[in-house]
């Protein structure tokens, strides 16, 4: 008999990724999904494409699933594990849906917080922090998109989560809360930081996925210089070994070029304001390195390319708005939150000017 | 750069309320108007001076509907409504509630509205159609009943039907009891940006001035409150109205006679 899994949200990690971590001879997958129009074409379908990339090539899995729901249609109670995966900001509208599960609950949504925060809003002890380290787009090249429109692309990933979760199964490395904390470390700031700085630097430069980004020198060498100035100071704060923090940021950077993925930018570089908090990818980040005497000169960069991010769709399109009213020494006080006292504050301030015209010239 | 109108009203918020907070503390030369709770300092003068200055510099050729100095500029259907310090009395005695306020209306109804408590460095903010924010944040009204949260009701003028203030201090007594408390706080503009942001379930007034409210009933609105508003009079500047969330309104207006209000 299969266990059945209740997979919150069909997009990016839930539909490209999950399927390969939750293999179809011992899982039956369902999904809940609030985007009507995916909803109707999983319903209609039955079954989607993942592609993994490996070794330069695709590798092709059908995934058939049971069921997709609107959210508030499914039972949550009749799973033996629940995964989530629809966004740090959307996941608060799963309270009232998880308040009365026992199975596992694994959350995979990019925030080390939000598990301990849910735990305290349902008053539930069995939530967990997953990591799926993994470049998953949310959509896939034209000729894939023909033969089957809900086809998406993958990596191949490793995924970890907490090791209270370990009767969910599957191919993930259950690991301790410490050792979880240090792969969720690596995976802020030598993934997440670089590959957003990547995005809103392709946004600038119209690029529409993040191989086409890192294609340009320009680019590339502020990402990678963003990885060098954070490789640096987790050497320095965590005493990471030096040459696992090498290899990981060498293969990082391939990991975004890689031609095969179709990585959108507007993915990648959505919800500026929650990407610039203040201890997220790239405040945080700068913050960090600051404290170990790391000149933050990319990640400025990268952080001025997030304050310039212009996508009238996105859910944080008033960031330009805010840019466009108030000066800089408001906008960072107010609107980001650093104080006036801090020395990031003074050097955003004072390179302000410098950063826009270096980014208008890459 | 060319800042459209929501830029304008933010960046013109912003700016006077600065200059707000490097006066605050300070005794300034302080006139009564119309009653003893109704003054107007000179910081009043200033800080309308301020934004003045940047709607005429960004928006040229505007009209301005301003407290302190009345019609600006052509007459037209299409005008900035400021309140350059919302909360004066507040304000004159070192009460850290206090705001600058500025609306674009067209046509007797707001299309823009930014709010700017200096003191806590709040800035709320709304376009018709496009939604409510408080600095970065998104705002989404929460359905909260009246008993479980507070509200606010801010009074008419003194001057305006004495006869009838027995029937205000009546309906805010009903008020106070109805839900957890129901408070004078001595700024409408804050009253309204408040119930946005889920403070309060119920914000109403009795013929307030426009430029108090101007900018609030949208940023309410847009948070999601159900807002009804009225101007009573020929000129069109004294407003009575309710915004709440939809339970809230719903209670008031089975548990009170909301006759009082001209809606």
């Amino acid at each position: 008999m299969k266990n059945k899994i209740l997979v919150y949200g069909a997009g990016a990690i839930g539909r490209g990724y999950i399927p390969w971590i939750f293999p179809s001879d011992r899982y039956e997958l369902s999904f809940v999904e609030n985007n009507s129009e995916l909803r109707g074409l999983l319903q209609k379908q039955k079954e989607f494409t993942t592609y993994r990339t490996k070794s330069g090539q695709y590798v092709k899995l059908i995934c058939e699933f049971k069921d997709c729901f609107d959210l508030g249609e499914e039972d949550p109670t009749d799973y033996d594990g629940i995964i989530t995966a629809v966004g740090a900001r959307q996941v608060y509208a799963l309270i009232d849906s998880l308040s009365n599960v026992d199975c596992p609950i694994v959350l995979f949504e990019n925030d080390s917080k939000i598990p301990l925060e849910l735990s305290e809003l349902t008053g539930k002890s069995n939530i967990y922090f997953g990591v799926p380290d993994v470049i998953t787009s949310n959509t896939a090249p034209a000729e894939m998109l023909e033969q089957d429109p809900l086809s998406i692309v993958t990596e191949d990933g490793v995924c970890f989560v907490e090791d209270g979760a370990v009767d969910l199964g599957g191919d993930i490395s259950y690991v301790s809360q410490e050792e979880l904390s240090k792969q969720w470390t690596a995976k802020l700031y030598l993934h997440n930081t670089p590959h957003c700085i990547a995005a809103y630097l392709g946004a600038m430069h119209g690029k529409t996925y993040l191989h086409e980004s890192m294609a340009r020198d320009s680019i590339y060498s502020i990402v990678e210089g963003a990885m060098n100035e954070m490789s640096r100071t987790l050497i320095q704060l965590f005493d990471l070994d030096k040459e696992f923090v090498e290899w990981y940021s060498k293969k990082e950077l391939a990991r975004f070029s890689n031609v095969l993925l179709y990585d959108p930018v507007l993915r990648v570089a959505r919800e500026p304001f929650r990407k610039l908090g203040l201890h997220d990818r790239l405040i945080g980040a700068a913050q960090l390195s600051l404290s170990v005497g790391v000149m933050p000169n990319n990640l400025t960069l990268g952080i001025m390319s997030a304050f310039l991010y212009d996508e009238e769709h996105d859910e944080d399109f008033h960031i330009k708005i805010l840019m466009n009213s108030l000066e800089k020494e408001k906008f960072l006080k107010l609107i980001i939150n650093v104080n006036p006292h801090e020395a990031l504050y003074k050097l955003l301030v004072k390179k302000w000017d410098e950063s826009i015209d270096t980014l208008k010239g890459i | 750069m060319i800042l459209n109108r929501l830029e304008i009203a933010i960046n013109a918020a912003v700016s006077a309320g600065d200059l707000l907070m490097d006066h605050y503390g300070k005794v300034y030369g302080i006139k009564n108007k119309e009653s003893l709770r109704d003054v107007v300092s000179e910081i009043d003068e200033l800080s309308e001076s301020k934004v003045m200055s940047i709607l005429q510099e960004s928006d040229p050729g505007c009209t301005v509907l301003t407290e302190e100095k009345g019609l600006i500029g052509p007459d037209s259907d299409s005008r900035w409504i400021v309140d350059a310090l919302d909360g004066t009395v507040n304000y004159i005695h070192n009460i850290p509630f206090f705001c600058v306020s500025i609306s674009y209306w067209v046509d007797n109804r707001p299309s823009i509205g930014a709010i700017y408590n200096p003191y806590s460095g709040d800035i709320y903010y709304a376009e018709k159609g496009v939604g409510c924010f408080v600095n970065q944040k998104r705002l989404h009204l929460l359905d909260v009943e009246l008993g479980n949260n507070l509200t606010a009701m801010a009074f008419s003028g003194k001057a305006y039907n004495p006869s009838m203030r027995s029937t205000e201090f009546g309906i805010f007594g009903q008020l106070n009891d109805l839900s957890q408390g129901c408070l004078r706080t001595g700024s409408a503009a804050m009253n309204l940006s408040y119930l946005s942001h889920g403070k309060f379930s119920l914000v109403m007034g009795k013929a307030n001035k426009l430029w108090d409210v101007a900018a609030g009933l949208l940023i309410a609105e847009e948070a999601g409150a159900d807002v009804k508003f009225n101007m009573t009079d020929k000129q069109k500047h004294l407003v009575d109205y309710i915004a709440a969330t939809p339970s809230s309104k719903k209670k008031i207006y089975t548990d009170i006679d909301m006759s009082y209000f001209d809606l």
